[in-house]
């Protein structure tokens, strides 16, 4: 009877056991662990979607007429082997994140690992890299954390949020020099994960630096029924920049509060994720209006970028949603991964490692409106840039650096009772 | 806020009132609310407040389904085979919804009760005001049902002694789906209440599910006006405690009164278990 | 015939890792000793003590945290740190058993609800143990037995969590022998008849509490260990707490073996249906997860070591109807 309790999972074990796909010489396999179930779907389901993109155009299947692309178009450095992926969901937990990890490594025998969205996994997938020597290369987990731990096999391609809040505040700076305004106090509201909890530390740090007073500085439970008393918070205190971290659902709610308690900051400087999604913009874009973000991509800085314009078609036609900053920087991590794959020549995981240290990707040949991809001894993409955009007329449009501009800074944010 | 956690926990209050049982799927069912509040104004272009009844019918009729596929089975079993009963049908609804629905976040635009009122310099959003007025509604609906019309005193005979009233000729098992009906169309008007100002997407039903039971445990298990006034309490302490410590801590504030409060009295404020 | 049956099960549990070399079928055997151990532990103050409470995650979580601290800040080995985390959540098990035991059944259940909330938030806002960032265990090389970490291979982890489900095993056995057992079982059955017969009813509930306590604040500490990285939404959250009392109700609660049962199916099921239909992103595999655990719960709610036993009497009924032919 006991041996029921055995033989049950050991049945499931024998079955998942003894299906590892050998990796047949003739094939690249790359493990990709996303969000898939849970309050993150969205963004892993974006993310799929422009990953297999970038399967496709690595295996010829898609083709952009750019140098960059057509290098690795058919993977020639492999002669030809076609690119494998397998996409694995981590439901936002870090241990599932690292079982999967795993199973991908020992089971799959993948060549390299991509992913996950969410800094906390993101943890714990490299440290299954650094472990098994498999590289992990990320394009969007922004806490800062993740590239100072001395690992040798972790690749992040997007800036982190030290980047990014530092190109906020440079932003005050240029900004009340070019208007003549002053910004004197801040209020920073974070919500309690890895991902808040870091922005709001380096916002604080920042903030000191510079000598900005921080009027409020709120952590708030995620997910909230209710976030009005934060907002009355808020008010109350009449911060001269309101700077939130939000996911997409805990914004959507900030948004319509506001507008319900006559919250009216006159700038609001928003730590992405949560706001740039389209169903943000499809759930409060009207209210939203004024809303400013960090960002590594902007949308209409698409014809700076020609590699741009041809992947956000492709997504549009794929997946049936406006190609946007996340789904940008992931394809901009993959590409990066089969680039290097590519230039290595093999799939042996030592030589890919070494390729992706010597990764140089000139900024022209990137969706990304960056300097370029190269990494310094940490992991990190040193050739990042910042912009500074803000949603204008249910758009989102770059307002910063000032030479790169498509639109002026709207500010003051009009207040509740001056719009129509 | 604190009449629609109330109001969401009526169904709760009611449920268990009958028959002893928790329903840990009752945040999927306001979801579900949510979403066909959703689809009656994306599809029929109805708004919110005009979808009320067809909210409260559709999830009523999900409560007799509920009761009548699932409950039925598991009322004699061990409570705790009857709270794994309803959490397993929790999970299965909120994963079928990530299924056929997607995971988009979904919101009403545009709902008739928009803007806010100014009340003595405190803004209160006229949607919530919708919620309290119709939440109220509801409740004084509810009670003078069951206080008044000959079904709901016989729910409530069903509820104070099953086996008296089932000698007295009730039949209890047509009581108990009328309770699940009742429960789900309470849970259906909240719904669509919610959607006028609230996102909707399959996991949205979790934190209200956890303050509904609070909220039942707090007025006391079984009588139902209790549930009402333990709502109104909870949603101001979440809204003073937001305002005069740290927001982090809102539920925690909530928890600890409803820890001090059954250290008083065990049976919650008014509870009859 | 029964012992040689059980005497090869247990060579087949010592021997599996020597067959199954890839880290993830130990994997899966790790989770299942580590959530049978903590449903173990539940029951003895769910299933042998009747009190049902979903706020366990509490004690995980201290136990992880207090060794993770420990190592970081004192750089004392996990073992020591183990055993801390126990004591810490023992007495944490007294301060929230002293007002909560004099509720009853759903009233109960809430309060330890309401608990592992607070404690849950309370740690998110605390910076000195890293808050919402969590905590990284500083990662040593080579693997060693002191520092409990292991990279090379999963072995060592397979055993160290055989261990602890022993422990938790051996406790429940030894309460189910001893008088305290029969204690417990009285409260669950009525405590109200147990107190009048003499039973120091909030005594024992005490007591219960801090066995559960102390156990599952061990599987805590292994965790962390094991996964190197800790935060409040993987160690405390509700979520973990209704799945302890999952694991150990689908299984049978109240009995032996059934918390273990309830593992040895609910892990393989839930990583396996993540594994083949995860992927696609489509909640599918969570799907078909909650729609067996309604089935089970209909069909078989004394759990499946109620199936198991039936099969078993049957079993046993058909064998002996056989001898009984043979010798007439």
């Amino acid at each position: 009877m006991r041996s029921l309790a055995v033989l049950c999972p050991l049945a499931v074990l024998l079955a998942l056991g003894a299906s590892p796909a050998a990796a047949q010489p003739k094939e690249i396999v790359i493990g990709v662990i996303y969000p898939l179930s849970g309050p993150a779907a969205l963004t892993g389901l974006e993310n799929k979607a422009v990953n297999e993109i970038a399967r496709d155009i690595a295996n010829g299947d898609v083709d952009v007429p750019l140098p960059f692309f057509q290098t690795l178009k058919g993977m020639p450095g492999l002669k030809g082997a076609k690119v494998r992926m397998i996409f694995a969901d981590h439901q936002g937990k870090p241990e599932v994140g690292q079982a999967e990890a795993e199973r991908l490594v020992t089971q799959e025998k993948v060549h390299a690992l991509y992913g996950s969205w969410h800094s906390s996994v993101t943890a714990t997938v490299s440290q299954v890299a650094e472990r098994y020597g498999v590289p992990h290369v990320n394009g969007q987990s922004s806490s800062p954390g993740l590239t100072k731990r001395g690992f040798k096999w972790f690749f992040r391609t997007s800036p982190h949020d030290e980047h990014f809040t530092q190109t906020m505040f440079d932003f005050f700076r240029d900004f009340q020099k070019k208007r003549g305004v002053a910004l004197k106090t801040l209020g920073i509201t974070y919500e309690d994960t890895l991902f808040g909890s870091d922005s709001g530390k380096v916002m604080r740090e920042l903030a000191k630096k510079y000598g900005y007073e921080v009027a409020v500085d709120m952590q708030y439970r995620a997910r909230a029924t209710s976030l009005q008393a934060e907002v009355q918070r808020l008010k109350a205190a009449n911060p001269d920049v309101w700077m939130p971290t939000s996911y997409h659902s805990d914004a959507i709610l900030f948004v319509r509060h506001s507008k319900e308690l006559d919250f009216n900051p006159k700038m609001i400087m928003a730590q992405n994720a949560g706001h740039l999604a389209p169903d943000f913009v499809n759930a409060v874009g009207k209210d939203a209006e004024g809303t400013m973000s960090r960002a590594p991509f902007n949308v209409d800085l698409i014809d700076k970028r020609p590699a741009a314009q041809a992947i956000a078609a492709l997504y549009k036609q794929r997946h049936g949603k406006e190609f946007y900053d996340n789904p940008a920087r992931s394809f901009t991590g993959m590409m990066t991964l089969l680039d290097a794959i590519n230039r290595a020549g093999s799939t042996d995981p030592e030589a890919i490692r070494k390729a992706l240290v010597a990764t140089s990707i000139p900024g022209d040949q990137l969706v990304m409106t960056w300097d370029g991809i190269k990494f310094d001894e940490t992991g990190q993409n040193v050739h990042v840039k910042g912009i500074i955009i803000q949603l204008q007329g249910l758009r989102w449009h770059t307002v910063y650096p000032f030479d790169v501009a498509t639109k002026d800074v709207l500010y003051p944010i009009p207040a509740w009772k001056d719009r129509k | 806020m604190g009449f629609v956690y109330a109001l969401v926990a009526a169904g709760l209050s009611l449920i268990f009132g009958l028959m002893e049982l928790v329903n840990f799927a009752h945040g999927e069912f306001l979801m579900l609310a949510m979403y066909v509040a959703f689809f009656a104004w994306a599809l029929a272009g109805l708004d919110p407040v005009v979808a009320l009844p067809v909210c409260a019918a559709a999830l009523g009729g999900l409560g007799w389904l509920a009761y009548h596929g699932l409950i039925r089975r598991v009322l004699g079993a061990p409570m705790l085979a009857q709270i794994f009963a309803t959490f397993g049908l929790g999970v299965f609804l909120r994963n079928s919804a990530h299924f056929a629905f997607g995971v988009d976040f979904l919101t009403i635009q545009d709902p008739w009760l928009a803007g806010r009122v100014s009340v003595g310099g405190l803004f209160i959003g006229l949607p919530q005001v919708g919620a309290a007025v119709a939440a109220m509604g509801a409740f004084l609906g509810l009670y003078l049902f069951l206080s008044r019309s000959e079904t709901g005193l016989a729910l409530t005979a069903t509820a104070q002694d099953r086996q008296a009233a089932s000698l007295m000729g009730i039949d209890t098992q047509r009581m108990f789906a009328l309770g699940w009906v009742i429960g789900g169309a309470c849970v259906g008007v909240a719904g669509a209440l919610l959607a006028m100002f609230f996102y909707i997407y399959p996991d949205v039903g979790g934190p209200f599910a956890l303050l509904a039971y609070v909220t039942v445990a707090l007025g006391g298990f079984g009588n139902v006006p209790a549930t009402l006034l333990a709502g109104i309490v909870v949603g101001l302490v979440e809204a003073l405690a937001g305002l005069l410590i740290p927001p982090a801590f809102k539920y925690s504030v909530v928890f600890g009164l409803y820890l001090a409060v059954v250290l008083w009295r065990p049976q919650g404020l008014f509870g009859r278990f | 015939m029964k012992r040689a049956l059980a005497a090869l099960l247990l060579l087949a549990v010592l021997a599996f890792p020597l067959v199954f070399t890839q880290p993830f079928p130990r994997h899966i055997m790790i989770m299942i000793f580590l959530y049978g151990a903590l449903a173990t532990a539940w029951n003895i103050l769910a299933g042998y003590c009747g009190q049902i409470s979903l706020g366990h995650a509490v004690y995980f979580g201290i136990g992880a945290y207090t060794s993770t601290m420990l190592v970081r800040e004192a750089a004392l080995t996990p073992w020591l740190g183990m055993v801390a985390g126990a004591a810490l959540a023992v007495a944490v098990s007294q301060a929230i058993g002293y007002p909560v035991f004099r509720l009853r059944g759903h009233y109960f259940a809430i309060a330890t609800i309401g608990f592992g909330e607070i404690v849950q938030t309370l740690v998110l806002n605390w910076d000195w143990v890293g808050g919402a960032r969590g905590l990284f265990v500083p990662i040593v090389r080579p693997d060693s037995l002191l520092n409990l970490q292991f990279h090379e291979s999963k072995a060592v982890y397979y055993y160290i969590a055989l261990g602890l489900l022993a422990l938790a095993l051996g406790t429940t056995r030894w309460i189910e022998r001893a008088r305290r057992g029969y204690y417990f079982r009285a409260i669950k059955e009525d405590q109200d008849a147990a107190a009048s017969l003499g039973v120091r009813v909030a005594r024992e509930k005490h007591a219960a509490i801090a066995v559960s306590a102390a156990l599952t604040a061990l599987g805590g500490t292994f965790w962390a260990q094991y996964v190197l990285f800790i935060d409040p939404e993987s160690v405390f959250p509700l979520a973990l707490s209704i799945l302890i009392c999952l694991v150990a109700v689908l299984g049978g609660v109240g009995s032996l073996w059934g918390p273990l049962l309830g593992a040895a199916v609910l892990v393989p099921l839930s990583e396996g249906t993540r594994v083949m239909l995860g992927g696609t992103g489509k909640a599918l595999d969570l799907v078909i997860y909650g729609a067996l655990i309604m089935i089970i719960a209909v069909f078989q709610p004394a759990g499946l070591i109620g199936l198991v036993r039936r099969i078993g009497r049957r079993a046993a009924a058909a064998a002996t109807g056989a001898r009984r032919e043979s010798a007439a």
